[in-house]
């Protein structure tokens, strides 16, 4: 029989009671933990070969595979075991004080432990699930340790006249205050670098913004006015110009759902198509108004007033308290309302129906130097957004 | 013939607008920084200024700072401002150092000389967008009726002028508002410096709160 086959691997668990070294040992040699951890105890106490042994184990063994998500996470209050005895040792100290040298062991073991607590409260608790939340409590109080063995022992030290003890109590109490102060103004300091890299990163997009502004949307500019209205070109760098615009300024969100972004939306896409400037202008808490029936029915004018006027389109949406409104005007052939070709009956009815069912209104008018559409929403007909 | 100085940092707009309007003005010079359209603004004495907002030199204030260095000429030469933004900010920042209009630097060449004749004229030229920003930085009806006991006169606009002003906004023209309106061009224009005086002069804190708060794309 082949014994090293069925040996499970010697790695320790992720959720152990210390360091999981005993638990890896058990399982790997098949016996029961507590029996290991019996010798190990015994063997610690004739003269610390288990605790050595164990820290070897602790240090050698590999911890088993997990998903990296899953910190390992330890029964035992390491931290507060530790602070635990340090408090024990300084109190033992004042029955000591008779002992002169016994007194500087005392106070630098009480201080070494409330060290050590300090440190894994820091290090090693943050990412344990089961100790985060005490850290912070257990750092403090090991803090305090420090500081007051120190300052509790300074005056006896003074008054009895042992320079060694003097000189460990100032270094007991300038370490409990770093370990008191230290980690909030690391944490501080990080911070502060933080903000500044985002205070450099927001001052380069400005320093960009504003050569963008002065290089390539003036170029922009004057292609569209050398090109003229209409034209291809003008409607490419018109296109390019509104893209630029809205990331430079990046005010509106393009996934917003109110009025005003999405009728700057429309017109941006619409300029893309036909060759036509749309000039939408907000008055009022427009980009607080959310309503699809206004949004569509203004997104078939303006389309409508792209496809057979073309040229300059005005899109004016207002806000009162009383409704919303959006005027679309072109400066296309005017056309008699009576007399709309069947193409344009649809178009028209879906502004005209499509209103009328939301409880709004359609108007379309006509004159020789254009047409505008009028729709308009009472209040009580629109919702709000939910923000 | 209305005589006519270019101020703008870039050649290529400098020349294009003087292609465009050579024929239909006397164009008496050119300047490409703030110092320059100082000093030209001063020696040439031109009817109408064509400003660009974002100009480089004097101490960084763009087109606002020759309008205002040039404040003692206003009554004389007619600022015009030319951007390329349509950012509140830059826009009402000329205007309230003493520009009569403002239009945009995409604008045809016909539409630049039409806004040369008026503001040559002595009105001020409303683009739809800075029309939609005087009815929001005044308050439209509704709004302005909670603060009208302790505002100037300033401070608000007529009933006469708000229509006026939703009117340039929707994208009529000042003969398309007269119209409307049944009401003569002359008055229109009127109406329209009336509102220009008081987005020059009004000191709401509403202009500069709303200019800051959003910006007009």
């Amino acid at each position: 029989m082949t014994v090293a086959a069925v040996r499970p691997p010697l790695v320790r668990s992720r959720d152990v009671l210390l360091g999981g070294a005993a638990d890896a040992l058990a399982r790997h040699l098949g016996r029961p933990v507590a029996g290991v951890r019996v010798v190990l105890l015994g063997l610690t106490l004739l003269g610390g070969a288990g605790a050595l042994l164990y820290a070897w184990l602790w240090a050698v063994v590999p911890r088993e595979k997990g998903t990296p998500a899953a910190q390992p996470t330890r029964t035992l209050p390491v931290a507060g075991i530790l602070l635990g005895v340090a408090v024990m040792l300084a109190l033992a100290i004042p029955f000591t004080w008779d002992a002169p040298t016994l007194v500087p062991f005392g106070a630098a073991e009480s201080g070494l432990l409330a060290v050590a607590a300090v440190g894994w409260a820091l290090a090693v608790d943050p990412r344990d699930p089961r100790h985060a939340a005490a850290a912070p409590l257990v750092q403090r109080l090991a803090a305090g340790l420090l500081v007051l063995l120190g300052v509790a022992l300074f005056p006896g030290t003074i008054v009895d006249g042992r320079p060694v003890v003097a000189v460990l109590c100032v270094v007991l109490a300038l370490l409990g205050v770093a370990a008191l102060l230290g980690p909030a103004l690391l944490e501080r300091a990080t911070a502060r670098g933080a903000e500044r890299a985002l205070l450099a990163r927001q001052e380069q997009r400005a320093e960009i913004a504003a050569h963008l502004h002065d290089s390539v949307l003036q170029t922009l500019a004057i292609i569209q006015n050398r090109a003229g209205p209409g034209t291809e070109v003008a409607r490419i760098a018109r296109a390019q110009e509104r893209e630029l615009r809205d990331w430079l300024f990046a005010g509106t969100d393009p996934f917003a759902g109110d009025l005003a972004t999405e009728l700057r939306t429309i017109a941006r896409e619409l300029e893309l198509q036909h060759a036509v400037r749309i000039e939408v202008v907000t008055v009022g808490d427009v980009a607080e108004v959310e309503s699809h029936a206004l949004a569509a029915a203004s997104r078939e004018a303006i389309a409508n007033a792209s496809r057979h006027a073309g040229g300059e389109v005005t899109v004016f949406a207002e806000a009162t308290p009383e409704a919303v409104e959006v005027f679309v005007r072109d400066r296309g052939p005017g056309f008699d309302p009576a007399a709309i070709p069947a193409g344009r009956l649809g178009i028209r009815e879906s502004i005209v129906g499509r209103m009328s069912r939301a409880g709004g209104s359609a108007t379309v008018t006509a004159d020789a130097e254009g047409t505008e559409v009028h729709v308009r929403l009472p209040r009580a007909a629109v919702s709000r957004p939910a923000s | 013939m209305i005589r006519v100085l270019l101020v703008d940092d870039h050649s290529i707009f400098r020349s294009g607008v003087r292609a465009d309007l050579k024929d239909a003005f006397e164009i008496v010079g050119e300047a490409g920084d703030v110092d320059a359209a100082v000093l030209a603004i001063q020696e040439l004495r031109p009817d109408v200024v064509l400003l660009d907002v974002h100009l480089p030199g004097g101490s960084g204030g763009g087109g606002a700072e020759v309008a205002r260095r040039s404040a003692a000429l206003l009554g004389e030469v007619r600022l015009l401002a030319l951007s390329v933004s349509d950012s509140a900010e830059d826009v009402v920042g000329v205007i309230r150092a003493g520009a009569r209009g403002y239009i945009t630097k995409a604008s045809s060449g016909a539409d630049v000389a039409a806004a040369i004749r008026t503001v040559a004229a002595g009105d001020a030229v409303f683009s739809p967008r800075l029309a939609g920003f005087v009815l929001d930085a005044f308050g439209t009806a509704a709004a302005s009726r909670d603060v009208a006991v302790t505002d100037d006169e300033l401070d608000r606009l007529s009933a006469r002028e708000q229509e006026v002003m939703r009117l340039i906004a929707r994208g009529y023209a000042y003969k398309e508002v007269a119209a409307h309106l049944f009401i003569s061009i002359k008055t229109v224009e009127t109406h329209v410096s009336a509102v220009l005086r008081k987005l020059q002069l009004s000191s709401r804190h509403e202009l500069t709160a709303w200019a800051l708060e959003r910006r007009l794309l």
